[in-house]
């Protein structure tokens, strides 16, 4: 049975409303916060959260330091995808854009279908396909969250030797196709949890 | 029989069998590379080693027959480990490219290798390689030596059961290769066995490079839609693409292997050109329709004719069912008797064909033909036009010593099999066949003497008929000779004997004799279309009824109907999957007669000549796109399934039967059942040699190797039916002149038929017809290999490249059938079989 008439807690109580106890421990998160450096990032328009090495995004396709595909078309990670998300058509080709003879005719990823398991990673034989840290992948058209192998084959925005797990200044860079918004890796500062 | 112990149990076996094949009858399995049932043995790859009681070393199983009381052992740690050995070896020189090579997933290397393997290897050197780009063999094969394992099994298939001796083992050691010489470009039957028996990726299809893995395809068991043999094969599609039909081993007679044309013809079903909505004449124009509006169209056309005034025309490449229907609608809905299943063969001489040849008997298996002590190969091109049948008889006649005698005009492969090859003069078959029978019947006359065809023998003079068949009196001695001393005499009768009538009668004179003699004879039929025989088992003819009845009345053949149209007989032609314009059979131009009718239906999956001047055209199916059974020239009647559904609109012709009989009448006796089973229960019915077939045994895998399952062959006609009597039998060839030659025709090795010329495949093997004619002829005419000869002959002129054969009979040339822009039917006149060519050097 639970005591709460007993003369210890009473007495405890009183103290605690006396000195305000509760009130000073609440304003104390609220004001430490107050003075302490945001840990709000302003998405998209001034900066960007550059995630870990490990982060499994959207797919890439290597390519190899000549400028070759890796992919070999064997069909692996279509087979490992548990969601059945990925066709892969092979073809022959002797013009040597691959580093085999076999290369992709079709190498399609459907992000929605996908759950970013990374089995097809583990299955490449030739550590073609990759999951990036390509992560803006929100859109209004369907159809923009299926990718062929030509999207996948671009070089990632953010290489592979980044580290990743800080922000980046985000900064405006305009094109053809209008105003883009990427990250400025050189800018990075880390973020400490 | 031999008792042997394996694993510690007790088995019986017969004596002289393998170690291998003793311990799998007992279930327990030995894993094999270079082991394949019904090839020499040569224990080359050492996975099959077992452990012999009182034997030091292992013994491989798949090389040592066993003993009485052997006792062995197949899986002791001595054993695991020298499997693993011989893994270990195997990869420590193979490619390991197993993603980017065709065979991964299906690679027998692979399996055994998570099965037995070690689990790394030892080798650390760098490994030979023989080349570093996979090269082309063949325009059907492609080779990469890096991944071979040494099985031998290309060579042996190509040796032993293909009779092409291209491949061979070079080199040794390492080094060792299997390949063709300098790693030329093959000269052979692109049959691609060699791609089928090879455990890994060493040998692979060139049409299906890199089109898929294992994994994505989805198959189903079909049969061969070109000759028929009846090879029961498996294709498989992707997406709705078919890309690769296999054999498998152990299922059908043909087991693993296949031609040509089955393996890599079967690529026509993803032919952009195929029908896939009906088509309906519009103001002159054939215009799409729906199949609703065709078939009010066909409805209101066709009910204001008389029955006895359409003509019907069926391909012999449709199912059982669907010829089953489509004279049910001819004869019950339509009330028209004139029925035919062929372009080219005259009813009368089939009938007399189907008699001779003892087909309303029942099924004869091709191996109890094969097994017979002589086995005479006359009336067809067999190594060409069926090559399977070629492949059976070469194995059998290897391990039986079956005595082949081969009669043809041209030269075969089977002739290095054959222990006598006779080349005869065209349409000498017939006057070759009847000097054999009057031969023996001389030499035999008191043992003869209640014979009941002596009649028959009446005007014949020996030396006539050998001149008339152009061959010897010493080959004919040799004939009759292997005949005597033969208990068991089984004789083909091929397509010539369609072609040319007279062979018929002197088969079934050849036959009595032989019989007379106290021989079992055994017929075999070689026919050229893949349900031939059961187009005429299902009464597609305009003499007979399903199950070889006589027809309650006889109505007209395709050349008699195509005439009566030109003639104003009749008003209407319903066409399945034949082309008359195209192939124009008859005297008259087919173009011209049936331009006269008043309606033409045509079903079919290209728009042909004919199609093309009809006034609808219903879009059909191939097989693979639906189910059904097809009779092979045996009497086997197998089923086959559907592996996808036909393009558009178009439907299976059993279907389409159903609706255009429904249109056409609501009352009794109309064939609605579009399910090909129900269909094949009626025909159980009305064709009591169907009743006791089986078909549920040929689509399960057989795990003795047994191929030849005999539940499947049709069983004797009842009653049976006596054929029209051929009016004349008297060779019907012309004269020949100086620089003359006498035309004869046929199929060739990668064509048969108009099916064929849709493949790409195929088409790339053998583009256009070529004349071929023998050396000497060619010398005199001044022609090479490859220049261009004019033919001329009946107002007809075509040029062709001419192609030598060293073994043709001189004074006659070949021209194949069905080939595009060379309509060789136009050099024959009505009545002449054997027409007579000018050849020019063009």
């Amino acid at each position: 049975m639970n005591c709460s008439c007993g003369v210890g807690k009473r007495i405890k109580d009183f103290v605690k409303s006396a000195l305000f106890l509760d009130f000073i421990k609440g304003m104390h998160v609220t004001l430490g916060y107050l003075f302490s450096k945001s840990i709000t990032i302003r998405y998209p328009d001034e900066e960007k959260w550059i995630p870990y090495q490990r982060f499994r995004g959207r797919h890439t396709l290597n390519m190899t330091s000549e400028g070759k595909e890796l992919c070999v078309a064997c069909e692996l990670c279509s087979k490992a995808c548990p969601t059945d998300c990925i066709t892969v058509i092979p073809m022959e080709d002797d013009t040597g854009i691959g580093i085999t003879d076999r290369v992709a005719k079709v190498w399609k990823v459907d992000l929605v279908r996908c759950l970013f398991c990374g089995y097809c990673e583990d299955a490449c034989p030739t550590r073609a396909v990759r999951l990036s840290r390509e992560y803006e992948l929100s859109t209004t058209d369907i159809s923009r969250t299926k990718f062929e192998k030509r999207e996948l084959l671009l070089p990632e925005s953010v290489p592979e030797q980044v580290h990743g797990g800080g922000i980046a200044k985000a900064k405006f860079v305009r094109s053809k196709d209008g105003i883009k918004i990427v990250a400025n890796l050189g800018k990075m500062k880390k973020m400490r949890w | 029989m031999a008792t042997v112990i394996i694993n510690g149990k007790t088995s019986s076996v017969k004596d002289g069998t393998l170690i291998l094949d003793a311990a799998r009858d007992a279930g327990v399995e030995i894993p094999t590379f270079c082991y394949q049932a019904d090839l020499m043995g040569v224990g080359s790859c050492r996975m099959c080693l077992v452990e012999i009681e009182g034997q030091k070393k292992l013994q491989p199983s798949c090389i040592t027959p066993v003993m009485d009381g052997m006792s062995i052992q197949t899986e002791t740690p001595q054993i695991l480990k020298a499997r693993q050995g011989v893994l270990e070896f195997f990869l420590s020189n193979h490619a390991l490219d197993c993603p980017v090579c065709d065979k991964g997933g299906e690679c027998e290397l692979q399996d055994m290798v998570y099965k037995h393997g070690p689990v790394e290897g030892r080798y650390a050197e760098s490994k030979h390689r023989f080349h570093e780009k996979d090269y082309i063999l063949s325009p059907v094969i492609v080779k990469n030596s890096n991944r071979c394992v040494q099985c031998l099994r290309c060579v042996r298939v190509c040796d032993e059961v293909v009779g092409r001796n291209v491949l061979a083992s070079l080199g040794r050691g390492h080094e060792q290769e299997e390949t063709s010489f300098l790693r030329s470009r093959l000269d052979c039957d692109h049959c691609g066995n060699c791609i089928e028996v090879c455990p890994v990726g060493c040998f692979m299809r060139l049409p299906y490079r890199y089109k898929s893995r294992p994994w994505d395809l989805k198959g189903t068991d079909t049969i061969c839609p070109y000759c028929a043999t009846g090879c029961r094969m498996v294709v498989e599609e992707r997406d709705g693409e078919a890309l690769r039909a296999r054999a498998q081993i152990g299922v059908g007679i043909n087991s693993e292997t296949l031609c040509a044309r089955g393996r890599f013809g079967f690529d026509f079903i993803n032919d952009p050109r195929r029908l896939t909505t009906p088509l309906v004449k519009k103001f002159g124009k054939l215009e799409p329709a729906t199949w609703s509006e065709a078939l009010d169209f066909i409805s209101e056309k066709l009910s204001g004719i008389e029955g006895e005034r359409i003509g019907g025309l069926a391909s012999p490449v449709l199912t059982n069912e669907e010829l089953y229907s489509f004279q049910k609608l001819m004869r019950s809905t339509l009330g028209s008797p004139n029925i035919d299943s062929s372009t080219r063969w005259d009813p009368v001489v089939v009938e007399n064909y189907i008699a001779a040849s003892a087909m309303t008997s029942g099924g004869l298996s091709v191996f109890d033909a094969a097994e017979a002590d002589t086995l005479f190969v006359a009336g067809t091109q067999l190594s060409d036009e069926n090559p399977i049948v070629d492949y059976i008889a070469r194995r059998i006649s290897a391990e039986r010593g079956t005595r082949i005698i081969v009669a043809s005009v041209r030269d075969m492969k089977l002739d290095s099999s054959a222990g006598l090859s006779i080349r005869h003069l065209p349409g000498g078959l017939g006057a070759l066949m009847k000097a054999a029978a009057l031969s023996l019947y001389e030499s035999k006359k008191d043992k003869l003497q209640g014979f009941a065809g002596v009649e028959r023998f009446e005007g014949l003079s020996a030396d006539v008929l050998l001149g008339e068949a152009g061959v010897s009196s010493d080959e004919l001695a040799a004939i009759t000779k292997r005949f005597e001393t033969s208990a068991t005499v089984a004789l083909t009768a091929g397509t010539d004997l369609l072609r040319q009538s007279c062979g018929i009668l002197a088969l079934g004179l050849l036959s009595d004799v032989l019989k007379a003699l106290g021989k079992e004879v055994l017929i075999l039929p070689i026919l050229d279309r893949a349900n031939q025989r059961g187009a005429w088992e299902m009464g597609v003819l305009p003499g007979l009824a399903p199950g070889y009845r006589t027809a309650s009345k006889r109505g007209l053949g395709t050349k008699e109907m195509i005439e009566a149209a030109a003639a104003g007989g009749i008003d209407a032609m319903y066409v399945i999957g034949e082309d008359p314009v195209g192939e124009n059979p008859s005297g008259v131009s087919a173009f011209d007669a049936l331009s006269k009718l008043s309606f033409i239906l045509v079903q079919d999956t290209f728009l042909t000549d004919t199609a093309a001047m009809a006034d609808c055209v219903l879009p059909g199916a191939f097989p693979a796109e639906k189910d059904g059974t097809f009779t092979n020239q045996e009497g086997r009647v197998q089923a086959m399934r559907r592996l996808k559904a036909p393009p558009g609109d178009a439907r299976a012709y059993l279907a389409i039967i159903a609706s255009v009989s429904g249109v056409l009448s609501s009352t009794t006796g109309v064939c609605t059942k579009t399910n090909s089973m129900q269909v094949f229960n009626e025909i159980r019915k009305e064709a009591p040699a169907y009743a006791g077939v089986s078909l549920e045994f040929n689509n399960r895998k057989n795990k003795l190797n047994k191929l030849d399952n005999r539940e499947a062959l049709a069983g004797a006609s009842e009653g049976g039916f006596t054929p029209v009597a051929m009016t004349s039998c008297a060779p019907a060839a012309e004269q020949r002149g100086e620089g003359e030659f006498y035309l004869i025709t046929g199929n060739t090795l990668f064509h048969s038929g108009r099916l064929s010329h849709s493949s790409p495949t195929l088409t790339g093997l053998q583009k256009g017809a070529a004349l071929e004619l023998s050396e000497a002829d060619a010398s005199a005419l001044g022609l090479s290999s490859g220049e261009e000869a004019r033919v001329q002959g009946n107002d007809y002129e075509v040029t062709l490249p001419v192609r030598l054969r060293k073994g043709m009979r001189d004074g006659v040339v070949y021209i194949p059938e069905f080939f595009p822009g060379v309509s060789v039917e136009r050099f024959f006149t009505t009545g002449v079989s054997l027409p007579v060519v000018k050849v020019k050097k063009s």
